[in-house]
């Protein structure tokens, strides 16, 4: 019998290949931020969110959201004071997270192996209300990482910048946040809440091997994301472990194999990238194309004076005489 | 008369609680190029900081184009180019979309880059020199490359007033040349600048006029005094000018 002859099976395939998108779709963003660890502290956080549902009976999906949401909400408020002690601050929070999770769970009566499955994931948990939950929010993550590209590309490339361009950056900052605690919860049934953050940066570190532009690098890494977690989904349906564990290592073992490719192909970059800079700015001498019109004082092009002679400006270019014809100066 | 561009009244600066600038006033004008010089610590790179907005004034008030900075929003008019020893982040990207991050303060939200952008960053690029580059990752480029991106970046909203931060800084002798031949191009048009220098350097002779400032409060302001030269350079002077002696053998 095939796997895919199961209702449940169905269901975890479903779920890791949104899994598998959302992930590394704001785990490029992270990366790029240099905070590639903060889904793992979100993980930790969300685990206290996900015991809450345990104790009071409220859907785990739901609570580990909200918990998650203002785990990722404090994170950004302790970041951007960015005080000395942040990040003994963050450290706390995270294993506070994690006790927390495991403390409340046992008040709740539950076993360690039920924590587990949130922890390293499981196959055969994904329920059809759990799947809607997860379908939604990460749609929604992924259509706001890929809409708002351009925005989140400049605050996570360059935040000064991106405040003196008039971006609301505290607002994408947070956004960012929250974006990543959701996704955490997303993963919680596939990768689980400990292993989700290697989903976030495992492929964007194998898609950065072969790239060098940003938007192949994010399409790179959510392909990346998607096939480990399918092939990890199946590998835990014929082999008894937790899907988790063989996401995260077909995911290793992807970029083991990118790592050879990508350094042979910066070598080759390399040795054909020595020279080739614009002359003009590099004081050659370089005549303008056909150039009929004869400047001069009075010609109504701006004139600026360099050294011992007056260029004009002509279409964004500076002209300088030069015998009968002109210099782009 | 020409309309200030930024206005700096009695400004006040606290970092950690410890003034950093004391009752600065300064004032740019339209199409001036003016430059912030003085030692590490002097307080110049926190004047340019406050008057883009990026630290907060503790006393004073701070214009741009004649609106106070809180209620300032037309930030396409100002290209910044921060203080960085790098451009990459990380992730690769290319020259091209580092600099398209410059046109985001003339686009709308969830709306495709149009043809007046797109043409806006290709000038930007060529502006300083590294069309043939533009598709290439910035971490492969040199630092002066870099710098120069982030230059590109800066213009790339087509401004009316460029803040640079130590644009020059460890930047190769070709790259100060490029800079200073894409900021003429930007000053022949009319256009404003206020930038932070730790050096003069081919830069010279395009600014009008130089703050000095020692100890968070501004000691001159005026046109640079030119020191006599000799065969040798200034007398008071003893910076390292073996590079410019290259430069002047080889260039």
């Amino acid at each position: 019998m095939s796997f895919l002859d199961y209702d449940f099976m169905h269901r975890a395939l479903i779920a890791a290949v949104l899994t598998g998108l959302a992930a590394p779709a704001v785990g490029t963003y992270l990366v790029q931020r240099r905070l590639a660890l903060m889904g793992d502290g979100l993980g930790h956080v969300a685990l206290t969110g996900v015991a809450v549902g345990l104790l009071t009976g409220w859907a785990p999906v739901w609570t580990s959201v909200a918990v998650a949401v203002l785990g990722a909400l404090a994170i950004d408020v302790v970041r951007a004071k960015g005080r000395a002690s942040a990040d003994v601050a963050l450290a706390m929070l995270f294993y506070g997270g994690i006790a927390g999770g495991v403390l409340i769970t046992g008040l709740a009566g539950s076993t360690a192996a039920t924590l587990n499955t949130y922890l390293f994931g499981s196959i055969t948990t994904v329920s059809q209300d759990d799947l809607w939950v997860v379908a939604i929010l990460a749609a929604v993550v992924i259509a706001l990482a890929v809409g708002l590209a351009p925005q989140l590309f400049a605050v996570c490339q360059d935040e000064e910048f991106a405040r003196v361009s008039g971006l609301p950056v505290r607002l994408y900052s947070m956004l960012i946040a929250v974006m990543a605690a959701v996704t955490v919860t997303v993963a919680m049934r596939t990768v689980g809440l400990l292993l989700v953050s290697a989903l976030m940066v495992v492929p964007v570190a194998t898609a950065q091997q072969l790239t060098r532009s940003f938007r192949t690098t994010f399409a790179l890494a959510m392909l990346l994301g998607v096939v480990p977690s399918l092939g990890g989904v199946v590998f835990s349906y014929y082999v008894d472990v937790a899907p988790g564990a063989s996401i995260v290592v077909a995911s290793l073992i992807g970029f083991v194999l990118a790592w050879p490719a990508g350094s042979l192909l910066r070598r080759r970059r390399a040795r054909r990238s020595v020279n080739g800079e614009d002359p003009r700015v590099t004081g050659a001498h370089v005549p303008t194309e056909q150039h009929p019109h004869q400047h001069e004082p009075e010609c109504g092009h701006p004139t600026v004076e360099h050294g011992d002679h007056t260029d004009y400006l002509h279409d964004g270019h500076l002209h300088a005489a030069h015998g009968r014809h002109y210099d782009e100066h | 008369m020409r309309s200030a561009v930024v206005d700096v009244r009695r400004l006040r600066v606290d970092l950690d609680d410890r003034p950093v600038l004391h009752s600065v006033d300064l004032k740019v004008v339209e199409g001036e190029v003016v430059t912030l010089l003085g030692a590490n610590g002097s307080g110049k790179s926190t004047l340019v900081r406050a008057t883009v907005g990026l630290v907060p004034a503790a006393d004073g008030e701070v214009r741009l184009f004649d609106t106070p900075l809180k209620s300032f929003h037309d930030w396409w008019r100002v290209g910044y180019v921060p203080q960085r020893t790098t451009a990459a982040g990380g992730v690769p990207a290319t020259v091209r979309e580092v600099v398209a991050a410059g046109r985001l303060s003339r686009r709308a939200l969830f709306r495709p880059a149009g043809k007046a952008d797109r043409a806006a960053v290709d000038h930007a690029i060529e502006l300083v020199g590294l069309t043939d580059h533009a598709t290439r990752s910035v971490a492969s480029l040199s630092g002066g490359q870099q710098q120069r991106v982030l230059i590109a970046r800066a213009a790339a909203s087509e401004p009316d007033l460029l803040v640079l931060d130590e644009p020059n800084a460890g930047v190769d002798h070709r790259s100060q040349e490029a800079f200073a031949r894409a900021l003429r191009t930007f000053v022949a048009s009319g256009r404003t600048v206020l930038l932070v220098l730790h050096e003069m350097g081919p830069l010279a002779p395009l600014v009008d006029r130089g703050v000095v400032l020692d100890g968070g409060r501004i000691v001159h302001d005026g046109p640079l005094p030119t020191p006599p030269m000799t065969l040798t350079g200034p007398p008071d002077h003893h910076d390292d000018h073996r590079e410019d002696y290259g430069a002047g053998l080889f260039g």
